[in-house]
């Protein structure tokens, strides 16, 4: 399936994307490891939708705007997005950090989600469940944290030159502390205003998900109205890169329904 | 006109037996079960009485500094020992290097509290501020990503603390306070000397030299010190002043014996475990996201900065990180440095690592009668007004 690169002036910034396929929107939020790459399953769904997937502000080749500060900040900039592609209700599917955003922008704004689909989402803290902290591990160990499957996690491997690879993973990972230092990987008002969404939503997660354990999704299951949890077997923190067509059987009827 | 500070990191030498196979680092995950406060009430002791001996020796001044929850340094609070040493002192220069500032919620407190030692002191105070390592922002859950502009913003809020007429209101981004108005003011006018002990990050730098506040290159090795101090000077310049030596500091391990190869061979354990144990820490506890900025990691890659427990004793010492040497050879060490980076604030980092009290003690004498008055000569450099010398400062 033939995808682009290219750059949007949304307001006062520059937005990368990559885009392919026909069909109805659809909105892709890639996770904080991930940035400016299109995977085999963004294929399987651009068969079926047009998908859109943005770098994150401060991640992949979109700068960081100076008044980036919180999660809800992310979610307004996408609120935006939205408003200058014409788009006013749109698929959302949104993976780790960008599952976390996708979330905000539901219970933020539950009439601009036509559907929202969480994979892996940040965003919930559960009591008595550790975190993997990515920010005191080094990041080769944090991408091995992802997966089930032991060399999985090399498809994630960064192809760029090194000092390009350590410049780039740490202004995504100050992008990140920015907003999620502490506290950490989640939001506190999060849960209580996920009752504002209004959509179907889909939450699926890996059953041996080391990096945020599933007891995350059946927080985000529980919190929001009319909601499924699927779990994936024998897959880790990223069904999408892991399990790819069981995922991609689960979500195109979801979506498509 | 040269300065001498004795520094004192307070260590705590008493790792476990297999930490170097076990332990990521003595930062941050080094359980504080290993910590003893037995034996840490006599380090504490011992640890002042050298501070305090320094002073006695000749020295201009004593300086201690901020650490928190690691076993390289147990000072989380400065101003305690240096309140401890303004009682203790009568004439030495007492050095804070310095309060991390960033990593207080309340920078008003490092505004009263250094007031109020300057007030005890007589005047004696140099108020070092830093960020505090990377380190600490994951020990005290600081966002690193906020570490310099919180840095700017409670030293520019204590500056005002200590010269402008209370009360007034500070809105800044991170710190809001509707009543500044600190009580005690400090004695030293208008506030006392600030000081910016640093790893060189281009923009300290900058900034440092803006202000005009001495630059301390702290625990670098000698091509990375000269890098930072042109910088420096190339930063002074450009705000339309030469920085003088009494604005550019070096703080390093030294150590002093009878000849060379003693030296050498006495130090090499303890400097090991300053660079190996007590510095040992991945990358991502050195360098949390957002501690530096893009330029200055960009800098630092291109330097070849590598992580200081990846040296070995051979590159330490040859590197210039640690000097180790007879009175003479130390003595011409620091003359070449004085002269060749224009350095005037030598900050002796004495009792390194897990370093014994007797070669603690030897070491100093041996720096303040040796070293000291030879290169206060050779500089033509006033020496420090006479004290009580060696009355109990002997050997033990």
């Amino acid at each position: 399936m033939p995808w682009r690169s290219e750059t949007l002036r949304v307001g006062d910034m520059d937005v990368h994307l990559l885009r392919g396929g026909r069909g109805e929107p659809l909105l892709v939020l890639h996770p904080e490891f991930a940035s400016s790459r299109w995977f085999p399953y963004h294929d399987d769904l651009a068969q079926h939708f047009h998908v859109y997937a943005p770098d994150h502000p401060g991640f992949g080749q979109t700068p960081c705007p100076h008044w980036l500060e919180s999660i809800e900040d992310f979610a307004i900039f996408y609120a935006d997005l939205m408003d200058h592609l014409g788009w006013s209700c749109v698929n959302v599917l949104g993976l780790s950090f960008g599952g976390w955003i996708a979330a905000e922008l539901a219970a933020l704004f539950p009439e601009r989600v036509r559907g929202l689909v969480l994979v892996g989402a940040g965003g919930l803290r559960v009591e008595g469940e550790q975190r993997f902290d990515l920010f005191a591990r080094p990041f080769e160990e944090t991408l091995q944290h992802l997966f089930f499957a032991p060399d999985r996690w090399l498809q994630l491997l960064p192809t760029e030159p090194a000092r390009d690879v350590i410049l780039r993973t740490y202004r995504e990972a100050t992008t990140l502390a920015r907003v999620s230092w502490n506290p950490y990987f989640y939001d506190p008002k999060l849960e209580r205003r996920l009752r504002r969404v209004r959509c179907p939503t889909l939450v699926v997660w890996g059953k041996e998900d080391r990096f945020l354990s599933p007891a995350h999704g059946v927080a985000y299951a529980n919190a929001i109205p009319h909601s499924k949890l699927e779990l994936v077997a024998d897959c880790g923190h990223l069904p999408p890169l892991e399990c790819r067509e069981t995922f991609i059987a689960l979500v195109l009827p979801f979506l498509q329904g | 006109m040269l300065q001498f500070f004795y520094f004192h990191l307070m260590p705590w030498p008493h790792l476990p037996p297999d930490f170097d196979r076990t332990e990521a680092s003595a930062w941050v995950t080094l359980s504080n079960r290993f910590y003893d406060p037995q034996r840490g009430h006599e380090l504490y002791n011992e640890y002042l009485d050298e501070l305090e001996h320094a002073e006695e020796l000749g020295f201009d001044g004593l300086a201690v500094n901020e650490h928190h929850q690691n076993a390289y340094g147990t000072m989380p609070s400065p101003n305690l020992m240096a309140a401890a040493l303004a009682r203790r002192t009568r004439r030495a220069k007492i050095a804070i290097l310095g309060n991390a500032i960033p990593l207080h919620d309340h920078p008003l407190r490092v505004a009263e509290e250094v007031a109020m030692l300057d007030v005890l002191s007589g005047g004696r105070i140099i108020s070092g501020f830093v960020r505090g390592i990377g380190c600490e922002y994951l020990s005290l859950g600081v966002n690193p990503a906020h570490s310099r502009e919180r840095f700017y913003e409670a030293h520019d809020l204590i500056v005002r603390a200590w010269t402008e007429p209370g009360p007034f209101p500070f809105e800044g981004k991170h710190y809001r306070f509707r009543y500044v108005n600190v009580w005690p003011r400090p004695l030293q006018q208008p506030h006392p000397p600030i000081w910016i002990p640093s790893q060189g990050s281009t923009e300290t730098i900058r900034w440092g030299a803006q202000h005009r506040y001495p630059f301390v290159s702290v625990f670098n090795s000698y091509a990375l010190t000269k890098r930072w101090i042109e910088e420096y000077k190339d930063a002074a310049r450009a705000c339309g002043y030469e920085a003088p030596p009494a604005q550019i500091g070096f703080a390093l391990p030294i150590y002093v014996a009878e000849s060379d190869s003693q030296a050498v061979q006495e130090a090499e354990p303890h400097f090991l475990w300053l660079f190996r144990r007590g510095l040992k820490m991945p990358p991502s506890y050195l360098l949390p996201p957002g501690y530096i900025t893009e330029e200055s990691l960009r800098k630092f890659l291109a330097a070849g900065v590598r992580l200081p427990s990846d040296l070995s004793y051979a590159e330490l010492l040859d590197r210039g990180y640690v000097l180790a040497g007879s009175p003479t050879t130390v003595t011409n060490h620091l003359l070449s440095i004085h002269k060749e980076l224009g350095v005037g604030i030598f900050i002796y980092s004495g009792r390194t690592g897990d370093m014994p009290k007797d070669k603690a003690w030897k070491s100093m004498e041996l720096f303040a009668y040796e070293v000291m008055p030879q290169l206060r000569r050779l500089t033509g450099s006033a020496v420090a007004p006479p004290t009580s010398a060696r009355s109990r400062g002997s050997c033990p």
